[in-house]
């Protein structure tokens, strides 16, 4: 079959680096670049923000004031994982539709759970925030609820997927023994797909602490309203302090879910 | 020497396996059991989720969501609203893809001499000094871009760059540079060095050991990150328009303050229907990738 280079080009990647470069110059052409759009004072800004770099805040009473501030956080980010974990595990076991018998009760499970789950996580955990602040007020609850309706839903997704991964022929040797579908589930899929539910959670723990650090715009204490209130108050050499605090933070847990994803998938 | 160098990582890891991951479930169940037990004792906020007023006034608010119990027309139902949901998912929709192709940029100028290999591996060219500063400097810069979320990039770059959709994109581009980098400086690190290792023995250059050894194997993987960040960052652009004032975000936050609650349930089913849409957009694209 001959095919001129001009035909090929229009599939693929050909298409595909086509469909980019058009989208990135509309993109271009919807910022109104004839506008001021640069700050007045914005290098001065940018200086002064550096400068504060050589004179960061790090007395005793300010860190104290930090590391509770992270440690506020940490709790949101785990209680939130836990609860996450609580939602995402029986959804996504429903949502994989490995336990249902008949055709129909699978398509109702998979379909509807799947739904909900989209839904879940759709909606960024900071709105969310806001939603369940206005609802049901300002508490620790409705950070930890964020948090867990849309890690639950993401959760659930790739638990879905993970169990629905698992190698037929292990099942097979269950079922042949007379195992039900529940406990081909049980001892079957559910231990071989562990390892991977394991170290995906892991990796959203990373994303959580992250996560609860932003909280703060709707007024949810933790490290985001520290910075925040340096911010309001212009104090840029505390900024730097909570910002490298917030990082140091994220790397930490970063290196320690890395560590345990290496050590339970190798 | 390199054998020793390669190996030791595995026999480490196989020697610590059985252990890093039983302690670290024990020390995730510790810090669970102390975080759940610092927020009860104090000031929670459960035992108001089990009173019934929490639970009247959350479902008024749902109803208004829905625009229930709204004077005058719901914005459900008014095509004025409709328009101007419309006009912002657009806006939206635009700061998504000029922060992807930012972030996209920045990542495809520095992600190379971020790999171990390129630094001071198989890989290596030009003066080692110079590339190992380079990988520090880059690696720290990778780690402290994508550990700042994006809200509070977005409240720094505000005071320099005008609020819109240039300062939103901007704020979403610099927290995804630093993941997308990492994760492409990694895909280096586990390339096939064969057809690098073959360009080097035909005489060629560092650059264009680069160029013609690394790049082909790496840009499809590139692309692919690249579009399921997308799927991330629509998500996250709402939430960034709050104070970069771009988009859906800013006219939430509005609807919010003002209490006009339908607009916000209005507002919320765009998102929806933006979100699931970018990622239906993008699983196609990925398929072209292929």
């Amino acid at each position: 079959m001959h095919r001129t280079a001009a035909v090929r080009f229009t599939e693929g990647r050909g298409l595909l680096t086509l469909i980019l470069a058009a989208a990135v110059l509309w993109s271009l052409f919807s910022v109104e670049w004839d506008r001021d759009l640069f700050q007045h004072g914005g290098l001065s800004f940018i200086a002064q923000v550096f400068a504060a770099l050589f004179s960061l805040d790090l007395s005793s009473e300010f860190l104290r004031i930090v590391l509770g501030a992270a440690w506020t956080t940490v709790t949101y980010a785990v209680a939130g994982i836990i609860l996450a974990l609580a939602i995402g595990l029986p959804l996504g076991a429903i949502a994989s539709g490995t336990m249902a018998r008949s055709p129909v009760a699978r398509f109702v499970s998979v379909a509807g759970v799947r739904l909900l789950l989209a839904f879940m996580r759709a909606i960024h955990e900071l709105i969310w925030a806001w939603l369940f602040v206005v609802a049901i007020g300002l508490s620790p609850m409705a950070a930890v609820l964020a948090l867990a309706i849309p890690y639950g839903g993401i959760l659930g997704r790739i638990f879905a997927e993970l169990l629905n991964d698992v190698p037929e022929q292990p099942l097979r040797a269950l079922r042949s023994s007379g195992a039900s579908e529940i406990q081909v589930f049980l001892y079957g899929r559910l231990p071989i797909a562990f390892a991977d539910m394991l170290s995906y959670a892991f990796y959203r723990f990373e994303c959580a602490i992250r996560s609860a650090a932003v909280f703060s715009f709707v007024g949810i204490a933790g490290l985001g309203f520290q910075i925040q209130l340096s911010l309001d108050e212009l104090l840029y050499d505390q900024l730097w302090t909570l910002l490298i605090v917030l990082a140091l933070l994220v790397i930490a847990v970063d290196l320690w879910s890395s560590l345990v994803r290496r050590s339970l998938t190798s | 020497m390199r054998a020793m160098v390669n190996l030791a990582p595995e026999l480490k890891q196989r020697r610590s396996r059985f252990r890093v991951v039983p302690v670290s479930v024990v020390v995730f169940i510790v810090l669970a059991l102390t975080s759940w037990g610092t927020i009860l004792l104090g000031d929670s906020g459960l035992l108001e989720l089990f009173q019934p007023q929490t639970w009247r006034d959350a479902g008024e608010f749902a109803g208004r969501l829905l625009g229930l119990g709204v004077s005058g027309t719901p914005a459900f139902l008014d095509p004025a609203s409709w328009s101007n949901a419309l006009r912002l998912s657009i806006d939206t929709l635009a700061m998504s893809v000029l922060a992807t192709a930012i972030a996209g940029l920045l990542a495809l100028v520095t992600f190379l001499p971020g790999a171990r290999n390129v630094a001071f591996g198989e890989l290596r060219s030009g003066h080692p000094a110079v590339s190992i500063a380079l990988f520090g400097a880059l690696r720290v810069n990778f780690a402290f871009t994508r550990s700042v979320p994006e809200l509070v990039w977005a409240m720094l770059i505000v005071f320099v760059v005008t609020p819109g959709i240039l300062a939103g994109a901007l704020a979403l581009a610099v927290h995804n540079y630093g993941i997308l980098a990492k994760l492409m400086a990694e895909v280096v690190e586990n390339i096939d060095p064969r057809p690098a290792r073959a360009l080097r023995a035909a005489g060629a250059n560092g650059p264009q050991m680069l160029l013609y050894g690394i790049l082909p194997q790496v840009l499809p993987q590139f692309l692919t990150y690249l579009l399921y960040r997308w799927e991330v960052i629509i998500r996250t652009t709402v939430v960034v328009g709050l104070v970069a004032a771009g988009g859906l975000g800013l006219e939430f936050r509005l609807n919010m303050s003002f209490r006009h609650f339908d607009d916000v349930g209005l507002l919320l089913f765009v998102y929806l229907i933006l979100v699931i849409g970018v990622d239906l957009a993008s699983a196609g694209l990925r398929r072209l990738a292929r």
